[in-house]
């Protein structure tokens, strides 16, 4: 007990040590910096978040001036993240950044002082649009009709492009104003309508107040991605959805109506009628539709002459590749893993193709995509492919993967570094062949090996079993349970005999007991001598035959003088003394008295007694 | 006693009557072997599919298809053709040979058994049924020996518990067998391009791709996707029509 109790305080400490340990070997400071989205037109505000992990005290810029955009700090979160007692601590420096006008703009990197030290953040890369559709589309939402109820909502549909290649894929936004007054509540959608593209699922993003045209809104901003299936000219939109609004239930015209406190730039606020200044008043709750205006862009068909690598990926990725284990035997496996980072159509990201694969076999890959941003636009898509080598090789072959950069209006094709590898066994490379060369810069015949021949099968055969065989196993055959009553009844005999045996064992060992007992009685009696000489010679015969059953196991009754005689193997005299013995017990029984005297001598009596005790086997 | 073990040795004598022959199939199954025979690989492999859907399953007739399969191409359904085989009868040579260069040819996926199936697989399961009634049987009849014997003999002690430890172990290794990676659930890759995924969707992330012939152990299934032990020792769902167990 003293040991347990002693124990607890040393396992806390321990406990205490290590999650101390791992908090004091947490990972260095770093430092990162990421858009909400890389896309967006002018007017549409961006957020910019800079997450410092590892360190507190990291100090980020108050302003960032970039010509074009109005950056603006708005906040500052920590966040604290404890795992495996591994504790963990970030910063966030939230930044609002509102485009004035279009283009590219270079966010350059940022300088974090952390303590004595310093970090930069990544340079990011803001695409800002010209957004007349949008600002179209908002405007005839925004400029509401007196005693319409749509006035209390607006739907805009943001198409940050107008120029896109086929399979692109493009983000949008739609964006849902509610006036919080009328207590709206989302019921249906929303959906964009429209043929000849393909959208990914909507994600609300965010929901937050804005003032437009001096009127509050809650705004919820939903994202997606679009990408056109062929070239042309596309409608995408509108965007429908149905809201439940509270409105009064009859504007009366009789009665004057007071300008709302809302309504400060007299712009026939519904929310002016007495219904809203008196809040238990009647109102009724009606569903309304939500509509945008349509958005057009032009799709152009993606340039002639694709590489055999391309898979149909449109957009900017960059490619990594590694492989594990190095070091390996003919026929083993190698697993070469290669991610494709980026902004793309991910859908259409395939596996990078090894460029040369002779004496190579490959299994099929599996991927799995990671993505950065709400709509899987951005993100990390890892390949893993299982290779392994028939021969000897110095070097995995190169991996290459193609696509369509629509910024350059042009196929590009990344190519992975030649990784080296040790292969074991097999047999050796021809001395022209270069395994990381790729197939098209080397001529077809150098080095080309005729690949072995594949070891053929063995014959058919013709013989065929008597009878059908099951794949049921024996034990799940009835069959098999039923032959187990053999054995079963087998041991059920076997008890039976055995129990049988044991009382007949138990019977004749009563019955010898029993005859051991008279034995006794009678040789007891004829020593005492008290009785009459027709008793005293019945008791001695009694007592022969007794003795004779119990050494012949035989019944007392059946045993005569000779079988007594036989038995005991006596002598001619004791054999005589016993035919007398018998000869006087049955006179003295059948004849009903004696002849001679009526008493026994003292020493006929201790003949007869020796003779008796005297009978041994 | 005599009318139940008259009974008993009827009812064995019809089961082993009763047990299917082939009465006429012997003419299809030769047919299919002369398609085979002229390059005829695809009538080959519907006459054996014929002969395998009426019931009249045999090692060798399995074998025959998988070779049909390997033929045409059909490395999936070889293996399982061939897994089948050695599933009827353990010590088809011919079977194993040919399971050897078609999963080299296809490259197929094999699951790893754990160490007991591997020890215990130097015999089958109906060998470790009979070894285990045998010794269960012994060990009752020297446990009864015991309690009706005048005198405990040690022989009889040590043979009761010789006979229940080989009981076990034999149990053991049936359960072993039957439940391990290559026990009743062993199912063959057929499709090809088959890959098992993290969920019930065709577009859920992948787990494992699984050339045809490869081996997995399905673990339940849900409407047309299966949930599978696979060779990686992962788990993940592939579609029902893809793998088709090795056991009938």
């Amino acid at each position: 007990m003293y040991g347990v109790r002693a124990s607890i305080p040393v396992f806390f400490l321990t406990l205490t040590a290590f999650g101390g340990a791992n908090c004091v070997f947490a990972d260095a400071p770093r430092v990162t910096a990421v858009l909400s989205n890389s896309e967006a037109a002018v007017g549409q505000t961006v957020q910019l978040q800079i997450k410092v992990t590892g360190d507190r005290a990291a100090q980020a810029p108050e302003n960032i001036v970039i010509d074009g955009l109005e950056i603006n700090r708005t906040g500052t979160e920590q966040h604290f993240e404890m795992n495996n007692f591994n504790v963990s601590s970030s910063v966030i420096y939230n930044y609002t950044i509102l485009p004035l006008k279009s283009g590219t703009f270079k966010i350059p990197p940022q300088t974090v002082r952390i303590r004595s030290s310093s970090l930069r953040t990544p340079e990011l890369t803001l695409n800002v649009a010209d957004s007349p559709g949008r600002s179209s589309s908002s405007r005839s939402n925004r400029n509401l009709q007196p005693g319409d109820a749509d006035k209390l909502v607006f739907a805009e549909l943001i198409v940050p492009k107008k120029i896109a290649f086929v399979g692109e894929t493009m983000p949008v936004e739609i964006r849902l104003g509610f006036d919080p007054r009328a207590h709206p509540k989302l019921v249906d959608g929303p959906e964009i309508t429209g043929q000849g593209f393909t959208a990914q699922k909507l994600q609300q993003s965010q929901e937050n107040l804005e003032t437009l045209n001096g009127r509050s809104y809650d705004v919820v901003t939903f994202k997606t991605a679009v990408a056109a299936a062929r070239a042309g000219k596309f409608e995408i939109g509108p965007v429908k959805a149905k809201a439940q609004v509270s409105l009064p239930r009859t504007p009366s015209t009789s009665r004057s109506r007071s300008r709302s406190p809302f309504d400060l730039f007299n712009l026939d606020d519904p929310f002016s009628d007495p219904f809203f200044a008196d809040p238990f008043g009647q109102s009724e709750r009606r569903e309304i539709d939500v509509e945008s205006e349509p958005a057009t862009f032009e799709v152009k068909p993606l340039a002639a002459n694709a590489p055999p690598s391309f898979s149909g990926a449109v957009g900017n990725f960059t490619m990594t590749t590694d492989a594990e284990p190095k070091n390996v035997q003919a026929g083993d496996p190698i697993t070469v893993t290669s991610t494709i980072s980026g902004r793309g159509n991910f859908d259409r990201v395939n596996a990078p193709v090894f460029e040369d694969e002779r004496g190579w076999h490959k299994y099929p890959p599996s991927a799995k995509f990671k993505q950065d941003d709400d709509v899987g636009i951005s993100g990390a898509k890892t390949f893993e492919t299982v290779i392994s080598p028939n021969e000897k090789k110095q070097a995995l072959p190169l991996l290459a993967f193609s696509y369509f950069d629509p910024l350059k209006e042009k196929y590009v094709t990344l190519r992975s570094d030649a990784i080296p590898i040790s292969v074991q066994g097999g047999a050796p490379i021809p001395p022209n062949a270069v395994a990381s060369q790729p197939a098209a810069t080397a001529p077809a015949t150098v080095g080309a090996k005729p690949s072995p021949k594949p070891q053929d099968i063995l014959y058919q055969l013709t013989e065929r079993p008597p009878r059908a065989q099951s794949f049921t196993p024996l034990f799940a055959c009835p069959i098999f349970w039923i032959a187990q009553l053999i054995p079963l009844a087998a041991l059920l005999g076997f008890a039976g005999w055995k129990i049988r045996q044991a009382k007949i064992d138990n019977r004749e060992a009563r019955r010898i007991g029993a005859l051991h007992q008279e034995s006794t009685d009678l040789l007891r009696r004829l020593r005492r001598g008290e009785v009459s000489p027709q008793e005293y010679f019945s008791d001695a015969s009694r007592a022969v035959r007794v003795k004779t059953a119990l050494a012949k196991n035989v019944d007392p009754n059946a045993v005569d003088a000779e079988m007594a005689a036989a038995t005991f193997r006596l002598d001619e005299s004791s054999r005589a003394q016993l035919r007398r013995l018998f000869e006087r017990s049955d006179e003295l029984r059948y004849s009903g008295r004696p002849n001679g005297t009526g008493t026994i001598s003292p020493e006929n009596r201790r003949e007869v007694l020796e003779l008796i005790e005297n009978l041994r086997v | 006693m005599k009318q139940l073990i008259v009974a008993l040795c009827c009812m064995m004598v019809c089961t082993f009557v009763v047990s299917p022959a082939f009465p006429q199939s012997d003419a299809e199954f030769a047919k299919a072997n002369a398609n085979y025979a002229a390059g005829h690989f695809q009538e080959a492999v519907n006459g054996y599919e014929t002969l395998v859907r009426s019931g009249e399953w045999s090692a060798n007739l399995f074998y025959n298809l998988g070779n049909a399969y390997f033929r045409v191409g059909d490395f999936g359904h070889a293996i399982l053709n061939y897994e089948r085989a050695l599933a009827l009868d353990r010590h088809h040579p011919e079977a194993d040979a040919n399971l050897r260069i078609v999963r080299d040819e296809a490259r197929a996926l094999e699951m790893q058994s754990s160490w007991p199936e591997r020890y215990f697989q130097f015999g089958s399961l109906s060998q470790y049924s009979v070894v285990a009634a045998v010794a269960f049987w012994l060990g009752m009849f020297c446990v009864f020996r015991l309690i009706f014997g005048r005198r405990r003999s040690a022989a009889i002690i040590a043979l009761s518990i010789l006979s229940f430890s080989t009981f076990v172990i034999a149990a053991f290794a049936i359960y072993k067998l039957e439940n391990g990676n290559n026990g009743r659930a062993l199912a063959i890759v057929t499709g090809t391009g088959v890959e098992a995924r993290f969920a019930t969707a065709d577009s859920a992330n992948s787990v494992l791709a699984l050339p045809p012939g490869s081996e997995i152990k399905i673990l339940s299934t849900r409407g047309d996707w299966i949930y599978a032990a696979l060779p990686n020792n992962l788990r993940g769902w592939l579609p029902a029509k893809s793998a088709e167990l090795v056991r009938l």
